[in-house]
């Protein structure tokens, strides 16, 4: 696994796409030093002002403003944080219940696998921004909000794709030599069969990712996201639609800032499974 | 005439780290039309190469890099692809190692068969079927007509040999190419399958080359055979000459490696090490062989030996052929252990009962895989328990080591019902298995001596890491590897190493049984012997009882003091391993033993008839 793990920070896209998140995830941080106006402020002398290479544009800010006269640069680097914060917790979050769960169905099997393999198929029945957005309209707007939604919606996406991972690892006699050697249950599943499914894992993960920025993306620009108050991509598209004509800019730039994320995260699960994948590497492809 | 097929010096060579490596270096060999040439040697020899440059389906990586493979004089590996695919399936016919896997599941075998007929102008569809029943009829398949509209999943292993024989023979091709035909297969099923292709040879004066690992059986089928050791054709010659008078070492010492079915018991040769890798080849002067050679000098390892003529048509790969003869076995022989006279293990009616195709509610139908057995080992005693697939044996393997609930019946072990032991670190301290297949039994995430020492973290035991490793030491040591294994990964182990791995971690807690689930099945003859000889020792040195499950009787005999023979779910006989190979009383005992090719060349093999 560490072996794996190293040669996958020399394949090109790992790195790539590391570059591009760690820049992104600099900006999440540090959004309170970088930003050069408070993401709030509104200056409603000069909006929708285009931004600063562009004719009319003020080199106080950089990237024009939006509708209010907020500091598109702040607001963007601001929805870098609500972007990021959401991507990790989420599939953080979606994570654990989808692996818990996959592991319980697949190493058990028989009734249990029946049962989670079913509830996994009766939830992803439901089209899964109209669940979230559902689920938004219960819970309320705002950040945790957010996360939770799609932690229950996406942990199936895990459920489902693990499970098949388990069961091919269960087949393997050195489980059944880890029950015989006296390994409880937990022993087994946490020892033996955990660390083989964990690279594909990782993927899983990665890619989850950018599926959590474009759904957070989505809840913000129909308004169910992470509340006004807060900076979020989403939210900035909406604000914009409005003033496609008069400003595009105000447009193209948080679609641009979602488009390099779900590449960089994209990139990066492409890059894992290439590498982490056992099949896919001895293969060379 | 013309030969049905000349190898002149063939190279196959793979590019390994940039080098090219040989791996069948210079084969020379002539095969008249209608004849068996045999290819004899270990997996690595090279044997199966000749079949795949044929084909040009050498993997990757490897090509002919010198020489010549002429089929009626033309050489395969130049002639343009269209050629050759008119060859291909025609004049030149395969038969494949894996049936089951060589027919294609979604198809019926009435239309495979039709396809492959109308590839080479077969004119019309009836023609095509009654050549199909034809064929099929002429390798015995019972109702040929009905047999065509059927899957190849609804045919057993035998059956789809048998289609597979019949498909191949059906162009009336000038050579067949057979790949290990029978190793996938039941022991049973053996002589028919060869008996058939030998019929089919004679019928249709067809060149065969016949691949394989077993000299027995090459003594008793080919005309002509081939010893191949690490790439290079050491011996070669008549058959029988070859196989009685063996000239060149290696032939000696894998016959002497091979335990016997019906001569006296006697001790095994061992070959130590391994037969090198194509890696190791790369860097080694001198005879191949000579690492584990007996008769070694330091001359073998100076240069390659001359192909020397020991008689006519009979030619050997070494210099010192006059000493073959004196090779044998060490008088030593661990294997004669009495075993104790209290019952360790007391399995009484045993039963299991699947039930196949159930949904969540319940339903499907019950397959009783395990009717009735019933068993005693004693203490120290190794009994084996033998049966072709599907006969229960590896159930009763899962029943005795818990992976598996039995259905009825009780399992006593030293005077405790094992169902009812909760306790599953005193049952797993008491009982071990090791698994067939080495590879999928090791975590390839492990490492040796994490694997080895694996009972020492279960359930609430942590024992730290220098007990470990030094428990690893010890064990390594008992099954004869160097300490410096401790940290490798199973990915980095040959097969036998593996093998011997899987026997330490189950030795780790000194248990009293060993469930063995056949566990020399898949390694070579060299390794096996090496295997038995450590079983053997192990048991003198460690005192376990084992239950030894096979389908090769010559092994049980070697290894075991009793046996139990399981046919369709039942123990059909049981008794001393003398007794019962000597005298079979059951008809399936009788099937089984003469199943197995006679010791001698010269001696007939009565199953083995037209």
């Amino acid at each position: 696994m560490a072996d794996a793990l190293a040669r996958s920070l020399r394949s090109p896209r790992v790195l790539i796409a590391l570059g591009m998140l760690l820049c992104i995830g600099f900006c999440a941080v540090f959004a309170g030093l970088i930003a050069p106006h408070d993401p709030g402020d509104q200056n409603l002398l000069s909006i929708l002002t285009p931004p600063a290479w562009v004719d009319g544009g003020d080199r106080n800010y950089l990237l024009g403003t939006d509708s209010l006269g907020r500091d598109v640069l702040s607001r963007l680097i601001y929805g870098a944080r609500t972007a990021m914060l959401v991507a990790l917790f989420a599939s953080f979050g979606a994570m654990v219940i989808g692996t818990v769960l996959a592991h319980i169905a697949g190493y058990f099997g028989g009734a249990v696998d029946w049962l989670i393999g079913r509830a996994v198929d009766v939830w992803m029945s439901f089209p899964p921004v109209i669940l979230s957005l559902i689920l938004m309209v219960g819970l309320g707007t705002g950040l945790s909000k957010v996360i939770l939604a799609i932690v229950l919606v996406d942990w199936t996406r895990f459920c489902r794709v693990l499970r098949s991972e388990v069961l091919i690892v269960t087949r393997h006699d050195y489980v059944a030599a880890a029950r015989l050697l006296g390994f409880t249950h937990r022993q087994t599943i946490v020892r033996e069969v955990f660390p083989a499914t964990a690279p594909l894992l990782i993927t899983l993960v990665s890619l989850e990712m950018a599926i959590a920025v474009i759904v957070e993306a989505i809840l913000s620009f129909v308004g169910l996201g992470v509340g006004a108050d807060q900076p979020a991509w989403g939210q900035m598209i909406a604000d914009a639609r409005q003033y496609v004509y008069q400003s595009p800019w105000n447009l193209l730039l948080p679609i641009l800032a979602i488009f390099i994320t779900v590449t960089a995260f994209n990139l990066l699960g492409d890059g894992l499974r290439r590498t982490l994948d056992v099949r896919l590497a001895e293969t060379g492809r | 005439m013309a030969l049905a097929l000349q190898a002149k010096n063939l190279t196959v060579s793979a590019r390994i780290d940039g080098a090219l490596v040989p791996a069948v270096r210079a084969l020379s060999f002539d095969l008249e039309p209608g004849r068996i040439l045999g290819l004899v040697g270990e997996s690595g020899a090279g044997k199966s190469m000749v079949g795949r440059a044929i084909a040009q389906l050498l993997p990757a990586g490897f090509s002919i890099t010198s020489g010549a493979l002429l089929f009626e004089g033309e050489d395969v590996a130049g002639m343009p692809p269209r050629r050759r695919r008119a060859l291909l399936g025609r004049a030149i016919a395969f038969i494949p190692q894996a049936p089951m896997t060589s027919l294609n599941p979604v198809l019926t075998v009435g239309a495979q068969f039709d396809e492959h007929l109308a590839r080479f102008g077969a004119a019309s569809r009836r023609a095509r079927r009654d050549r199909a029943v034809a064929m099929l009829t002429a390798a015995k398949l019972p109702h040929a007509a009905g047999l065509l509209g059927q899957y190849p999943h609804q045919l057993s292993g035998g059956m789809c040999q048998r289609v597979l024989i019949a498909l191949a023979f059906s162009t009336d091709p000038r050579l067949v190419v057979a790949d290990e035909p029978t190793t996938a297969l039941d022991v049973t099923t053996h002589p028919p399958i060869l008996t058939l292709i030998a019929d089919m040879q004679r019928q249709h004066g067809t060149a065969v080359i016949f691949i394989t690992h077993d000299l027995r059986l090459a003594a008793q089928l080919c005309d002509q055979v081939t010893v191949m050791y690490a790439g290079r054709a050491v011996e070669s010659g008549p058959a029988r000459a070859v196989l009685a008078t063996p000239a060149h070492p290696y032939t000696r010492c894998l016959q002497l490696a091979n335990p016997s079915l019906r001569a006296e018991r006697r001790a095994l040769y061992v070959m130590p090490e391994q037969m090198p890798s194509l890696r190791q080849l790369r860097d080694l002067v001198g005879c191949h062989f000579a690492p584990r050679c007996p008769l070694v000098t330091d001359e073998c390892r100076r240069g390659e030996p001359p192909d020397i003529a020991v008689a006519t048509g009979h030619r050997a790969a070494c210099i010192r052929t006059a000493a073959t003869a004196g090779i044998a076995a060490a008088v030593r022989d661990d294997v004669a252990v009495r075993a104790g006279e209290q019952p360790l293990l007391q399995v009484v009616g045993l039963q299991k009962i699947y039930t196949v195709g159930a949904g969540p509610f319940g339903g499907g139908r019950a397959v009783a895989a395990v009717k009735r057995a019933s068993f005693s080992i004693a203490e120290n005693e190794f009994v084996a328990l033998v049966g072709e697939s599907g006969s229960g044996k590896s159930t009763i393997a899962k029943l005795l080591v818990g992976i598996e609930q039995p259905t009825a019946g009780r399992i006593v072990f030293a005077g405790e019902d094992l169902a009812a032991t909760r306790n599953r670190a005193q049952r797993a301290a008491s009982v071990q298995m090791v698994f067939q297949d080495p590879q999928s039994a090791l975590n390839p995430r492990r490492r040796v001596a994490s694997i080895v020492t694996q009972i020492m973290e279960a359930g609430s035991r942590h024992a730290d890491w220098d007990q470990r490793l030094a428990r690893t030491k010890d064990l390594l040591a008992e099954v004869g590897l160097s300490a410096d294994f401790a940290t490798r990964l199973p990915g980095q182990l040959s097969g036998g190493q593996r093998q011997r791995i899987n026997i330490a971690r189950a030795l780790c807690a000194l248990p009293r049984l060993l469930v063995a689930d056949e566990i020399v099945s898949g390694l070579d003859v060299s390794i096996q012997a090496q295997l038995l000889n450590l079983l053997a020792r192990l048991r003198a040195e460690l005192d376990f009882a084992m239950l030894f499950i096979s389908h090769d009787l010559s092994v049980v005999r070697h290894l075991c003091s009793r046996v139990l023979v399981m046919y369709d779910g039942e123990i059909v006989e049981q008794g001393p391993v003398a007794a019962v190979f000597d005298n079979p009383q059951h008809p399936h005992t009788r099937a089984l033993i003469s199943s197995v090719p006679p010791d001698e060349p010269q001696a007939p093999w009565a199953a083995l008839k037209a």
